[in-house]
């Protein structure tokens, strides 16, 4: 008995140490990847600075928005203006997490496709997925993530009696609302392969995204259920706004839990297929 | 001075056909830019513009307008939006500023302007045509407030103001000749005409002193003036306005790009791309 037990002891013990070894390696990729891009962005200046004011003025747009709307209504679907700030500057939080950790990898992505620079990519020894997703970092949008975290509290702060330690839920809502954004990108792009030339699935993409960018209560009935469940959009924002804002459902956290654990599955799945279908571009 | 004219139409309208051609070569391309795009930023932006009107106030008037005259705005809005926009030939001319290949054209007897102004025009004139229908169909079917017979007015101003922009365009892609990498003032670019335009917000929703600010600015005139003017929310007079400050906003554009693309040009130095 005890020998088992040492066995499955050592056994779990040098599992652990292959994946901190993975993890160590990945972080280092990450590290080089960051540095790499840092010095890229800020080679030019100028560029870079005009960068940056303009994903400040996409971001005061959305807010903006609902600003002027809010001049007129007191109510938008279940929220008034306090409670919409909420959701506003948690969807444009999560929106600068995914833009600096993703975004310009998977907008290359299609070029890469089609210029056959995707060969070069999947031959390298680590995780095809990790490598295209993660390659290039935008950190004109490190100034976003900030702003709108300082926004995000400031928000929350107006609210009368708001329950601080609601905050924790945030550390398991906001990873699964990047799995949604991340899994659905990767794979709208994945489709590329087939395609040969889609460049406007990124339009598509851009589109499709506005879904999550407009709190869950204006969409009612089939729609709302197919937001939550089957392209879960609702999964971004709208449902940690409502737990933050409203009494806790369990339900809505058990979803947040399972959720990205059932898109990588599935991306995982369709990135094989769409791979079976590549035939390279390059001479 | 009549032959001078019909080479310069030949050469142009074959340069419209060359990005008609261009555009239609991948249909599935195409038609999700044609159509999917248009009609799901429709479907969000009605949705949105419903669930307001369910809270409304008992008048069911918003800014003295009602739910049938946001609808039709919000079916509008990013159709004319997207017209009055230039994301794809910007960029393909900051490029061609940028890599060198521009020595290709320049030693044509056409001009740069003129080179991507016919084939914006072409690609524009082929998407309207067919997306055009998404929000016609949608008017008709909810019976919206839209004046139809006013339609070939606003689509005027439309493309008037599309000159304005391209101007524009030409006018970030000549910051080319002075600077290694410009990719972001056609993002910053974009983003403030999206905003000054009124294709998030009706302006006349805005804080007065603001409205009065957006509308005296050109940009107004891309999207909600012919907005305005198709649904009934401003007549003959506010479009005039638009006309006539698209007109000074194509003058300053006009000035700024002749005086940085003659200095451009004299410093460039051909990569031999």
């Amino acid at each position: 008995m005890g020998c088992v037990m040492g066995c499955l002891m050592n056994r779990l013990k040098n599992n652990l140490i292959v994946l901190f070894t993975k993890i160590k390696k990945y972080l280092g990729l990450y590290q080089a990847f960051f540095k790499a891009s840092l010095v890229a962005d800020l080679e030019y200046r100028l560029n870079f600075v005009v960068l940056v004011v303009g994903e400040f003025i996409w971001y005061s747009t959305q807010l903006i928005l609902f600003e002027v709307l809010y001049r007129h209504t007191k109510i938008i679907g279940d929220w008034n203006l306090d409670q919409m700030r909420v959701f506003i500057f948690l969807v444009l939080f999560v929106d600068s997490i995914y833009m600096i950790l993703w975004d310009p990898s998977l907008a290359a992505f299609t070029d890469n496709v089609r210029k056959g620079t995707l060969d070069l990519l999947l031959t390298k020894p680590i995780n095809s997925l990790f490598m295209l997703s993660s390659q290039r970092i935008s950190v004109s949008h490190v100034p976003c993530f900030f702003i709108t975290f300082v926004g995000l509290i400031w928000a929350l702060n107006q609210l009368p009696q708001f329950d601080w330690f609601k905050l924790v839920w945030l550390l398991f809502l906001i990873p699964a609302g990047l799995s949604v954004i991340f899994c659905g990108r990767f794979a709208l792009n994945a489709t590329s392969i087939i395609f040969t030339r889609a460049d406007f699935l990124q339009y598509i993409w851009y589109s499709v995204f506005r879904l999550g960018l407009r709190p869950d209560a204006i969409y009612s009935g089939f729609l709302r259920v197919i937001l939550i469940f089957v392209v879960p959009f609702a999964m971004v924002a709208s449902i940690p706004a409502r737990i933050l804002l409203e009494p806790t459902q369990l339900w809505m956290i058990a979803w947040a839990l399972v959720l990205p654990f059932i898109l990588f599955y599935l991306l995982k799945k369709y990135w094989a297929f769409c791979l079976k279908h590549y035939s390279s571009a390059s001479s | 001075m009549k032959t001078l004219f019909t080479v310069f139409y030949r050469r142009n309208l074959a340069l419209a056909k060359l990005a008609i051609i261009t555009n239609l070569q991948y249909r599935f391309n195409f038609i999700i830019d044609a159509f999917i795009q248009p009609i799901l930023t429709v479907g969000v932006e009605v949705l949105l513009w419903l669930a307001i009107f369910k809270t409304a106030d008992a008048s069911g008037l918003i800014g003295g307008f009602g739910k049938d005259s946001y609808l039709a705005y919000a079916v509008w809005a990013p159709f004319l939006g997207r017209i009055a926009i230039s994301w794809m030939y910007e960029t393909m001319m900051v490029e061609e500023i940028a890599s060198g290949s521009i020595n290709t054209i320049l030693t044509r007897p056409l001009s740069f302007f003129e080179y991507y102004l016919s084939q914006t025009l072409g690609y524009k004139i082929i998407t309207t045509v067919f997306s055009v229908t998404v929000p016609i169909a949608v008017s008709l079917y909810f019976n919206l407030p839209v004046l139809y017979e006013r339609l070939p007015m606003a689509f005027l101003i439309v493309v008037y103001y599309l000159l304005l922009v391209h101007t524009m365009s030409f006018l970030v892609s000549t910051l080319g000749f002075f600077l290694t990498r410009i990719r972001a003032f056609t993002l910053l670019k974009n983003l403030s005409l999206l905003l000054l335009g009124g294709e998030l917000v009706p302006i006349d929703l805005m804080p007065p002193p603001l409205a009065e600010l957006l509308l005296s600015l050109p940009f107004s005139a891309g999207v909600y003036i012919p907005l305005a003017y198709i649904t009934g929310r401003g007549g003959w007079d506010l479009m005039s306005r638009g006309f006539i400050n698209t007109s000074y906003g194509l003058l300053i554009a006009g000035i700024l790009s002749y005086l940085l693309w003659k200095r451009g040009v004299r410093e460039y130095t051909g990569t031999g791309a």
